[in-house]
């Protein structure tokens, strides 16, 4: 710093000392500082360490290679790195779920962007009937898991090439290919059904900015129709197309629960089933090198998407006051397009939903005959079957999965929702601008990091103890450290948000009446924030209570969840409890997002969006 | 009672290459309603959080009383909570989470004082400032005036001896304002605190304070009663930034018209040591049309638009491609595309140096008296 003042440029060590003492009075008197430096503690161990740690463990020696490498455990070595990339075995780790992923993502990116955009275009710009009712219907399979449609899907296409009970489709006597019932092609249907309500929230949030004039201006020009659409309206979409491809694409590559049931059974490996199974069969440097690869993917796609962002400022919009949304009647296309519309939601919710639901009513599967429906797989007792002889609503793994559910999403999504207020806290306050950014940043940095590959990096890092840190692998601590790093980079945007909206002026205000810190934070900062802070709770609640990659990792018997409970009774081939569960956990999705939309007063699309 | 001094004070914000305040000597009184006057970014606004201490010095000192409350070579830094003013903020900054009679309440319960008496407080408050009917409502359920005053009422309720306003008025619609400030002088008066008050509305400070304390580029320019710093502007900066409609300012120099004039009639003035006059700034309203004593011709001008305030009317004069601006209280007779003659009355005539500093006409009286010069002396000059 330069004082501007003559006296002081002098820069005695005197005054060097004077103003490091000043600069101290003023610090202790506001606890920001000492916020910050913990938080950035926090999160460097937390995130920073879990991501290097694993980025290390590509180049040195593993446990257990130690004798076949013939080098000290620990020692640089590029072996994985070879095997990986260039090796006998490189197409078999890792080109061909390279290859895999990236179809089933490219799959998935063009339907979901075709019946997105299509949907989104008819919803926003077309006089369909009952658009309202659609704008939050269609929305509907993003709020429910993916693999809820993964496992409808099996129940309805499963053949005999796995074991377990058959599909409904070979009971009822067709014989469903394999390319049907398992791999690429389903993939790319389910998450482009999972997927196509994202491009409808994003595409058609742009296309109610797009002022209707600039199209009006055209037509007058004596543009057709046509050529409005191409050099006007497409042009003007193409920032929200690209964005929302790219993150589509990056969530793929990120996806485990799909390809884990859908995959699986046949050997369509993806990169995260691959790196699974590294995890799985104990290959630490596989899977190191694995993790490293799916982050480098997501860090480089989510690279393209703000330079693009940054690009697409150029096409920002000005003035969009005169929005108002002109609508254009169906025509003869009234019927197709309503249909369309009507299909995709049949298609996306109400068939899986279904299905789930009659899965656990049917004794044999697609078997539509009175005597075949019971409520004995919920709440029967003493039944005949080899295990799990209760209905699942009798079991007590189901009870105590739920309770871990609440307790450790609970637990985690809390201390997220609190963590990220704080960020914000110290981003906005903090007279450090490097303190914030640096906090900003890290507390990002999960979100390019696939939840799978975090899920290693985690537990490459606290499996074993560390300093004073015990062994966590096992214990519902790992877990929640996980989930809280996991969903730091929401908590913290929508705290810094807040916090941004809140200003500074009402804690100051409190500060002159004489409040100090912990009265100012709790009865000015917290309580104004108190609806940020529950949705800042409760959205990650709702996504943890879906997710699946981070507790497939992490999570033992002892420390099950809904998710990775249901997922234990799908491989122990026990259909009609865990589409019972998953059917659950997707009715507690809906039911949160639902709950959470009435209490923010947003709308449903709104919502999800951030 | 407590004066606020201000001593060398400097602020600079990391990143920025020039100070924010620089080198800020200030002292004031108790009972004083100090206006601190300037275009935005001038650091008023910095000034004023300073001495309630949201932002620390980055040189100097402020003492309140006898109390250091900031300083650079003492090491202290007493936080705003232990200052014990009172800080209206632009936006109100009111709790959004309380009601009015809370809002105003915390402050209070803060300092542990009992219910009764709190209630007695925040009651006779609201009183005075006539809010007690809004005393259930929720900040967001109050028009732009009724914050205000719950603002007000907020600070007050708890005695502060100095009081400091951050461009309160502002936000307000005009009939408001008007109210609003003859509130605050009321409040001066009935509560005797000190008031700082910062804004960039001449009209305002001038109605309000007891003494103005102009600054710019974070510099302070002149501080003194509002008659002072606008009859006796101490440079150019505080000449055109006070006065609506603006001095009228000509330079020296001999490619325009009345910059030939000027230069005629001024420029060969003798001064003390090297400085000569480079400028002439003429209050639109000391602008005649007809000679009186010591006025000074300023030629044949055309009368170009009227333009009417309600009124007052501001005219339109032109020279050639300059203009000059008149404004007057009586009717204006002449009409436009009439070519009047025109005087700058002898009081209204400001002189500048090159530097923009004022010079004063007794300086040059004195020193004409001493060294009479020859032929075209100027007729503001009497011998």
């Amino acid at each position: 710093m330069v004082m501007i003042d003559g006296r002081m440029t002098r820069g005695d060590a005197g005054s060097r000392f004077q103003r490091l003492r000043h600069q101290l009075a003023v610090a202790r008197r506001d606890p920001v500082i000492a916020i910050g430096l913990v938080l950035a503690l926090l999160f460097a161990l937390l995130i920073l360490a879990p991501v290097i740690s694993i980025l290390v463990n590509v180049a040195i020696v593993q446990i257990g290679d130690a004798a076949r490498m013939r080098a000290p455990e620990g020692a640089f070595t590029l072996y994985y790195l070879t095997r990986a990339f260039a090796s006998r075995m490189s197409a078999i780790l890792l080109w061909q779920p390279l290859l895999n992923t990236a179809s089933v993502a490219a799959g998935a990116i063009v339907l979901s962007m075709s019946i997105g955009g299509m949907l989104a275009w008819l919803i926003n710009r077309t006089e369909l009937p009952g658009r309202g009712w659609f704008a939050t219907a269609l929305i509907i399979p993003f709020m429910l898991p993916t693999w809820t449609l993964a496992l409808a899907w099996t129940t309805i296409f499963k053949n005999r090439t796995v074991g377990g009970q058959p599909g409904w489709m070979e009971n009822l006597g067709f014989a469903t290919p394999d390319w049907l019932a398992y791999g690429r092609l389903p993939m790319i249907i389910i998450l482009s059904l999972h997927y196509a309500p994202f491009v409808i929230l994003i595409l058609g949030s742009a296309l109610q900015r797009l002022d209707a004039q600039l199209e009006d201006s055209a037509r007058i020009l004596g543009a057709s129709r046509r050529r409005v659409a191409f050099q006007i309206v497409l042009p003007l979409m193409r920032p929200a197309l690209l964005s929302s491809g790219l993150l589509i694409f990056a969530d793929c590559i990120g996806e485990f629960a799909v390809p884990y049931v859908l995959g699986l059974p046949v050997g369509f490996d993806t990169l995260s089933t691959s790196l699974y199974r590294a995890i799985s069969t104990r290959q630490s440097g596989m899977a190191a090198v694995m993790a490293a690869v799916i982050m480098a993917i997501g860090v480089l796609t989510l690279y393209i998407d703000t330079r693009m962002m940054r690009e697409a400022r150029r096409f920002a919009i000005v003035g969009g006051k005169g929005a108002m949304n002109r609508r254009r009647p169906l025509g003869r296309w009234f019927i197709p397009a309503t249909g369309f519309a009507v299909a995709f939601f049949v298609i996306g919710v109400v068939v899986p939903l279904l299905t789930l639901f009659l899965s656990t009513i049917m004794r044999v599967p697609g078997r539509f005959t009175p005597e075949n429906f019971t409520f004995d797989y919920w709440i029967g007792s003493n039944l005949d079957t080899v295990a799990l002889r209760n209905g699942i609503l009798l079991t007590p793994e189901f009870w105590s999965a739920g309770l871990n559910t609440l307790v450790i999403i609970g637990a985690a999504s809390l201390a997220s929702g609190v963590l990220g207020l704080l960020v914000g806290y110290v981003v906005i306050r903090s007279p450090f601008a490097a303190l914030g950014a640096f906090l900003r940043q890290i507390t990002f940095m999960p979100y390019l990091v696939p939840g799978i590959a975090f899920a290693a990096a985690t537990l490459t890092l606290f499996a074993v103890p560390r300093g004073p840190i015990p062994a966590l692998y096992g214990t519902s601590i790992i877990l929640i450290l996980a989930l809280i790093a996991d969903q730091m980079p929401f908590a913290s945007r929508s705290g810094i948000a807040a916090m941004a909206q809140l200003g500074k002026e009402p804690e100051e205000a409190a500060r002159v009446a004489g409040a100090g810190w912990w009265r100012r934070m709790t009865s000015i900062v917290m309580p104004i924030q108190k609806r940020a802070l529950a949705s800042a709770i409760l959205l990650p609640f709702i996504s943890g209570i879906k997710g699946v990659s981070l507790f497939i990792i992490l999570a033992v018997p002892a420390t099950d969840v809904l998710t990775t409970y249901s997922l234990r009774l799908v491989d122990y081939n026990y259909t009609q409890a865990a589409n019972a569960v998953v059917l659950m956990i997707a009715l507690l999705a809906l039911a949160g997002t639902i709950l959470i939309n009435r209490l923010t007063g947003k709308g449903i699309a709104k919502g999800l969006e951030s | 009672m407590p004066d606020i001094t201000l001593t060398n004070v400097t602020k600079n914000y990391a990143g920025h290459g020039h100070a924010a305040v620089s080198d800020l000597n200030l002292t004031i009184a108790h009972g004083e309603f100090m206006c601190l006057l300037g275009p935005s970014g001038c650091g008023k606004t910095t000034t004023l959080r300073m001495i309630a201490g949201l932002e620390h010095l980055s040189g100097g000192e402020i003492a309140i009383g006898e109390r250091v409350v900031d300083s650079l070579s003492a090491g202290t830094f007493l936080p705003p909570e232990q200052r014990r003013l009172g800080l209206v903020f632009q936006s109100y900054a009111l709790w959004p989470h309380m009601t009015v009679e809370r809002n105003i309440d915390f402050g209070l319960r803060l300092r542990k004082i009992p219910e009764a008496e709190r209630r007695a407080k925040v009651n006779d408050v609201m009183e005075k400032l006539r809010i007690r009917d809004y005393a259930a409502r929720y900040p967001s359920q109050l028009s732009g005036g009724q914050q205000q005053r719950v603002a007000l009422a907020r600070m007050l309720a708890v005695n502060p001896e100095i009081l400091l306003l951050d461009e309160p008025l502002s936000n307000l619609d005009a009939t408001l304002r008007l109210e609003m400030r003859a509130e605050l002088r009321r409040l001066h008066e009935e509560f005797r605190t000190t008031i700082v008050f910062v804004t960039h509305d001449q009209w305002e400070a001038m109605t309000l304070a007891t003494t103005i304390a102009v600054m710019n580029g974070g510099r302070l320019q002149q501080v003194g009663a509002p008659d002072d710093i606008y009859s006796r502007p101490v440079n150019r900066f505080v000449a055109e930034f006070i006065g609506n409609p603006p001095i009228n300012m000509i330079s020296l120099d001999a490619q325009s018209v009345l910059g030939g004039l000027a230069a005629r009639l001024f420029g060969k003035l003798p001064l003390g040591g090297t400085s000569k006059v480079a400028s002439v700034g003429i209050r639109p309203e000391e602008i005649a049309f007809s000679a009186t004593v010591g006025a000074v011709p300023l030629g044949t001008l055309k009368l170009e638009s009227i333009m009417p305030t309600g009124g007052s009317w501001i005219l339109e004069l032109s020279l050639g491609a300059e203009r000059l601006f008149h404004a007057t209280h009586t009717r204006p007779t002449a009409r436009p595309g009439d070519v009047v003659d025109c005087f700058a009355k002898a009081e209204g005539l400001h002189l500048f140096d090159a530097d923009g500093q004022r010079i004063e006409l007794t300086e040059i009286r004195a020193q004409n008296a001493a060294q009479p010069i020859g032929q075209g002396r100027p007729a503001l000059l009497p011998a």
